[in-house]
This record gives structure tokens, C-alpha cells and sequence, in this order.
């Protein structure tokens, strides 16, 4: 029999056994309603139209309101809802209207087309009204002068609505390469919200064998590492077909709903990020193996782990340095360290900043070293296999399996 | 064949196996026998290459043992191990498949060893819903169900009752009656002497009596005298010579005595002495040769 059979075979009851249990049909079926919540629930209470009311004491607020509403919607195609829609209150004298921003029932109070009044400095939707209003109502005085000299109004209209320099760039890019960093960047966030869900997932199913001390009986006919890979590949394929499920659904629903644009991607980029997310997926995946190797009880999993979990919080910080400056060493030395290269070449890849050979030794290093840490963590947990009690140290296993 | 051959096992400064040496046939029933601790556990463990012995060898027709040769045994580890939540008949094939049987194979003979072991209706019931009794009926069958030729079982008989006892007894014999070589560890000794032809005895890991049950019983150098008399027994006994041991429970004394001692005309003094209820003088029982063995 050859030995990856095995693995399947242990692969394939993992997948049978958990893909029947109820916590994974609940959890796949909760999380996928989540998801979907949290897109669709939002698009029914706002058509993705920003509304305020603003109030206004004595004349000259209407037409700045007016200006600066359809400087707020001066993006918005035909026939679409507005961005922003903006309503008048009037109030009789200030200290009413001041009362009124007071109580939040008004953004902010006009006074006379000459003063804006808000609650305070800060607040995300309030500042972006007063930005409006206050170009608004530069328009507006820009208009006045413009009635005086109608060739002056073109030229500044003009220098307000384009950028003042003109832009270029040496690589000849385009925006398009902006919104492919943008989606390596969201990659590796779904990979490292992958690693640390489905990577406890594994840690504690390998403690599973010890735990009921299944282990004794298995490793009496199977390898250490048969029974590691076949444990990562079938609860890692349950983890990423939930992970899979819940990414398409968010998928359609974000399409359904038009929430947010969703910028399209070549086909090797996709190829780069699914092979990517592999890679780092499993050398994480077999980390965590070995973690679980070393505990015999949930426990103590959690504590063996940590230092995972901590290396892959430093490898995702080092994906957002890579973002900043992709051809950096820090950018150079990630790619090969198998650790961080998950976090580190797709970045670069999106950026255009990887030489060829530099993104082939990376897979090479990274497919190798999965390998190898199979099999160290396959002795690591043949040594602390018949250990129980409390958690088991590194050395201590390694010495016992070598022995 | 499976011989063991001078296996030295250390844990630290504990030496667990001291150049014990042993062997199982093909068709032969071996009892396993020691106090605890004695290192039974870390020798059937050596077989499965579970434990690494510091020296000596392990072979099995004369073959060095691989992870090819063991697919071929059936383990009962001492400390049992099932999956709760699966089902007894997934588990059972799991088993087998594991041992390389195809799925076929393997669900027909996880069917055939529920059956046989009583467990017919049991068949998709969780393990975990199962009693402990018949937990331990599944344990029996993951060492069997892919019909290996050796079989090694770590306190079998353990927590098991009379009836349960009885069907484990049952196909064991069986198996050594298909030529399959089986070695089981017990403390069980009545039990042992019942159904097993060969025994051995380790202690402080080496062995320290190996042989067939009636060859041991014959040649011990001690015999066992069995007297319930009225009357003073005490007085009766020391007339004897090569005495070892006394155990009194009420009038009747196990006494344990040198073989060469002559007990003709004893049976006379003793009925002299009193009401004689019981005499027997016999080859030991194998507990009194466990006993000789580890003291």
C-alpha cells in the first residue's frame, strides 16, 4: 500500500465524520447567513443615498445647499439614485436653529449664506456636509464673480473641476494595478482570518486522537505523517469548501446588490492568489499539526499554538510593510522564508515588483518546506504520542521519538 | 513465528525492559503474565514499533519487522481507544481500510465481526452509545477485522463480565485454531491457565518463566497441599518437611511445599488429627508459580 493512500483514506474519514456533524452543518450554515446580513441588510434600509437635513436662518442658504448637492451627486450616472440629498429646514431666528443642531435633528445650521454652525469638529457624515456646503458656497461666490468677468469664470471652473498636474508614471501604470494590489491586500486578509479559524480546527482534530487515545491503535499501522496529512488535507478541504462556500455567497449577493465595485482580475492573478493562499494555508495548517502534536488535551493546544498564531499576526504586518514598499528588503527576505512568503508574493506579484526567479525559488521554498515540517512535526508527534498528561515540551518529544 | 529477542528499553533511569526475550507460534495461544510494571506493555508496544528498544531485535518469520509487516497484526492497545462519535461499523471499516484492505473488504468484515461478537443490532449506533462492555467488543474487532496473522492484546479480559469473558475466550481459541499466533496479557490467571497452552512470565523486564502451562505446572519445584481438617493443623504441618508458605481462611490451609518433600503417611496424621473435610496435593496452580516467579 503506498503511503499516501493512507493519507487519503484518513483524509476521507475526517471529511465523512465532520462533514456529518451537526456543529459543522450549523456553523457553515451561520456563517454563510452572517455574510449575507451583513451585505444585504444595509442595501435595504439605504439605496446608497447620503441624506441630511440642514438647517438655515435668514437668506442666501437655499442656493448654497442647491449648489452643493449637485457638487455631491456631480459623479452619480443618469437615471441612478443621487449620492447625496440635501433638505432645507428653516428656522426663525439662531438660537432655535442651534437648538436643533444641539438635538441632532439638523446636520448643520446656515446663517445668512455667511456661517456654518455645527455640534462639534469631528463625526464622519458632518464633516463630509460641511465640505460640501463649503464648496457650495464657494461656487456660489465663484458664480458672482464670474457675472463680472464671464472669460476669468471658464478659466477657474476649468482649474476646478481637473487636476491642476498632470499625472504619469515610468512603469506606464494605470489604476488598474492600484486595484490589484487592493485585491492581494484583501487575499491575504482572507488568508489570515483562514489560517487562525481553520488552523484551530486542526490543532485541536490532531489532539482529537490522543484525547481519546484513538492514537495508540492508529500508529500501530500508520506513519506519523500519514496520519498528520491526511488529517490536514481533510479537515483543511471542510474548512476551505465552508470558507469557499461563504466567499461566493458574498460574492453573488455583493453583485445583487451593487454594494461595492468589484474590480475585474486576470486570470493569472487569480491562478497567483488561489496557489498562494495554498501554499500558506497548508505550511500553517502543518504548524498548527504540530501543536496539536505536542498537547494531549484542548487545553493545552491553546497554549502550544500561540506562538502560530503570533507568527502569522507578524507575516500579515509584513504584507502591509510589502504593500508600501514592495521591492524593499524587508519585501526581498519575506519571499523566502516560507512563513511569510504567503503574506509577501502575492503583494508583490500584484505590484509587478517580484523578478521571475525570485517568485519560483519562493514556491520552491514554500512547497519544500511544508514537506519538511510534515515530517518533523510527524516525529515530534510520534515522540509525544505516548506522553499524556499536560503539555508536552518540544525537546522532550523529539528526544523521546529519537530514542 | 514472532521472536523477541533481548530488548533493553530505558525511560530516563528507568530500565522498562531488561533483555527480555520471548516468542510466539503460529496456532499457540500465549498468556502474557507479570505484576505491574513489569514492563508488558512497553514489550507488546516494541512490536508495533510504537517504542524504539535501545537493543535487540524483533522479528516475524525471521524478518526484521517494517510498517509492511505490522499492517498484518491486530493491536488491542491497553488503553482503549475509539472514535465516540463514530458510527461502530464506519469505525470498524476505517480500521480495516487503514490496514489496506479495499472498502469492500472492510465493510464486510466490520459487518461479519459485529455480528460475531453480538453487536448485529449495534451496527450504526455511535460508539460513545454503546456500554462499556461492548465498547470493548468493538475494540476486539479493530484487531481483527482485517484478519491479521498475529494478535496482540493488552489486558483483554479487563473489565469484562463472565459472559463477555466467554466470547473473547471463544474467538480467541478460534483464532489460534486458524493458525493465527495470539499473545495476550492478563491478570486474570485462572483464565490464563484455562485457555492458554503456553505462558510467560516477565518480570523487571526480562523473562523469568516461559514455557507450555502443563510443562511448567510438572517440573516446579513446589507442589500445592490443600488441607481442611478439625482439630490443630498447625501442629499437623510443621510435621512436615520443605514447607514455603501457609494461607489460612478458617480450618482450610493452602500450603505451598517443596516437591521433593514426602507427604506419604500425611494423610493419615491428618485424619488422626481431626475431621477431615478436604486433602489434595497437586502441581501448582499457575498463581502459585506467578508468585514463586516474582517474589
Amino acid at each position: 500500500m503506498s503511503g499516501f493512500r493512507t493519507a487519503v483514506v484518513v483524509a476521507s474519514r475526517e471529511i465523512r465524520e465532520r462533514s456529518r456533524s451537526k456543529a459543522y452543518r450549523i456553523t457553515s450554515i451561520l456563517t454563510v447567513l452572517i455574510v449575507l446580513a451583513l451585505i444585504i441588510v444595509p442595501s435595504l434600509f439605504g439605496d446608497g443615498t447620503d441624506r441630511y437635513t440642514i438647517g438655515a436662518v435668514g437668506n442666501g442658504n437655499a442656493e448654497i445647499i442647491g449648489a452643493a448637492e449637485a457638487i455631491g451627486n456631480a459623479n452619480v450616472e443618469d437615471g441612478a439614485d443621487p449620492a447625496v440629498e440635501l433638505t432645507l429646514e428653516a428656522y426663525a431666528d439662531v438660537s432655535s436653529g442651534e437648538t436643533a443642531v444641539q438635538d441632532g435633528k439638523v446636520e448643520a445650521l446656515l446663517v445668512d449664506g455667511e456661517k456654518i454652525i455645527t455640534k462639534s469638529a469631528g463625526g464622519f457624515g458632518s464633516s463630509s456636509v460641511v465640505g460640501l456646503l463649503q464648496r457650495g458656497a464657494s461656487t456660489i461666490r465663484l458664480e458672482g464673480l464670474a457675472a463680472q468677468d464671464p472669460e476669468a469664470a471658464a478659466q477657474v471652473v476649468e482649474i476646478l473641476t481637473n487636476d491642476a498636474l498632470e499625472s504619469v508614471t515610468l512603469s506606464g501604470d494605470d489604476t488598474d494595478r492600484e486595484s490589484e494590489g487592493v485585491i492581494a491586500y484583501a487575499g491575504m486578509l482572507m488568508l489570515y482570518i483562514a489560517i487562525l479559524v481553520y488552523g484551530t480546527w486542526i490543532l485541536s482534530g490532531v489532539t482529537e486522537e490522543k484525547t481519546n487515545r484513538v492514537v495508540e491503535v492508529l500508529l500501530a499501522s500508520v506513519k506519523p505523517w500519514q496520519l498528520l496529512a491526511g488529517k490536514i488535507i481533510g479537515i483543511g478541504s471542510l474548512g476551505l469548501a465552508q470558507f469557499g462556500l461563504t466567499i461566493i455567497v458574498a460574492a453573488v449577493a455583493i453583485q445583487a446588490t451593487g454594494t461595492l465595485d468589484v474590480p475585474e482580475l486576470p486570470l493569472a492573478s487569480v491562478v497567483n492568489l488561489i496557489l498562494w493562499f495554498a501554499l500558506g494555508f497548508l505550511v500553517y495548517a502543518v504548524l498548527f499539526a504540530a501543536a496539536g502534536s505536542l498537547a494531549s488535551r484542548m487545553e493545552d493546544a491553546q497554549s502550544t499554538s500561540l506562538p502560530i498564531t503570533m507568527l502569522a499576526i507578524a507575516a500579515f504586518f509584513l504584507s502591509i510593510i510589502t504593500l508600501d514598499n514592495p521591492d524593499g528588503p524587508v519585501a526581498v527576505i519575506g519571499a523566502f522564508v516560507p512563513l511569510t512568503a504567503p503574506f509577501v508574493v502575492p503583494v508583490r506579484v500584484a505590484l509587478d515588483a517580484i523578478p521571475v526567479w525570485q517568485y519560483i525559488v519562493s514556491i520552491a521554498i514554500a512547497a519544500g518546506s511544508i514537506v519538511g515540517l510534515l515530517l518533523l512535526a510527524g516525529r515530534v508527534y510520534a515522540g509525544g504520542l505516548l506522553q499524556y498528561g499536560g503539555r508536552i515540551r518540544l525537546r522532550q518529544a523529539w528526544r523521546s521519538a529519537s530514542e | 513465528m514472532l521472536v523477541i529477542s533481548d530488548l533493553h528499553k530505558s525511560f530516563g533511569d528507568i530500565h522498562a525492559l531488561n533483555g527480555c526475550s520471548l516468542s510466539v507460534q503460529r496456532g499457540r495461544m500465549l498468556g502474557f503474565l507479570g505484576p505491574n510494571g513489569a514492563g508488558k506493555t512497553t514489550t507488546m508496544r516494541s512490536i508495533f514499533g510504537l517504542i524504539s528498544p535501545d537493543s535487540g531485535s524483533v522479528t516475524w518469520d525471521g524478518q526484521e519487522l517494517g510498517s509492511g509487516e505490522r499492517l498484518g497484526f491486530g493491536y488491542m492497545p491497553e488503553e482503549r481507544g475509539l472514535y465516540p462519535k463514530m458510527r461502530a461499523h464506519d469505525q470498524l471499516s476505517y480500521m480495516g481500510r487503514i490496514h489496506g484492505l479495499t472498502k469492500k473488504e472492510a465493510a464486510d468484515s466490520a459487518s461479519y465481526w459485529l455480528d460475531r461478537l453480538g453487536l448485529a443490532e449495534r451496527h450504526d449506533d455511535a460508539i460513545e452509545a454503546l456500554s462499556h462492555g461492548n465498547q470493548q467488543r468493538v475494540q476486539l474487532a479493530a484487531a481483527l477485522v482485517h484478519d491479521p496473522a498475529l494478535l496482540v492484546l493488552d489486558e483483554p479480559f479487563a473489565g469484562l463480565d463472565p459472559i463477555a469473558t466467554e466470547t473473547m475466550s471463544e474467538v480467541l481459541d478460534e483464532q489460534t485454531a486458524a493458525g493465527k499466533a495470539v499473545v495476550f496479557s492478563s491478570h486474570q490467571l485462572d483464565l490464563v491457565e484455562d485457555i492458554c497452552e503456553d505462558v510467560a512470565i516477565i518480570n523487571e523486564g526480562s523473562i523469568v518463566v516461559e514455557g507450555t502451562v502443563k510443562a511448567l505446572k510438572d517440573a516446579a519445584p513446589i507442589r500445592h497441599l490443600e488441607v481442611d481438617v478439625d482439630g490443630d493443623a498447625r501442629a499437623l504441618l510443621e510435621t512436615l518437611e520443605g514447607v514455603r508458605s501457609i494461607e489460612v481462611e478458617g480450618s482450610r490451609h493452602n500450603v505451598i511445599i517443596d516437591a521433593s518433600s514426602d507427604v506419604r503417611g500425611f494423610l493419615g496424621r491428618a485424619q488422626e488429627a481431626g475431621r477431615l473435610r478436604h486433602f489434595s496435593y497437586t502441581t501448582p496452580s499457575l498463581t502459585d508459580l506467578f508468585r514463586e516467579a516474582v517474589q
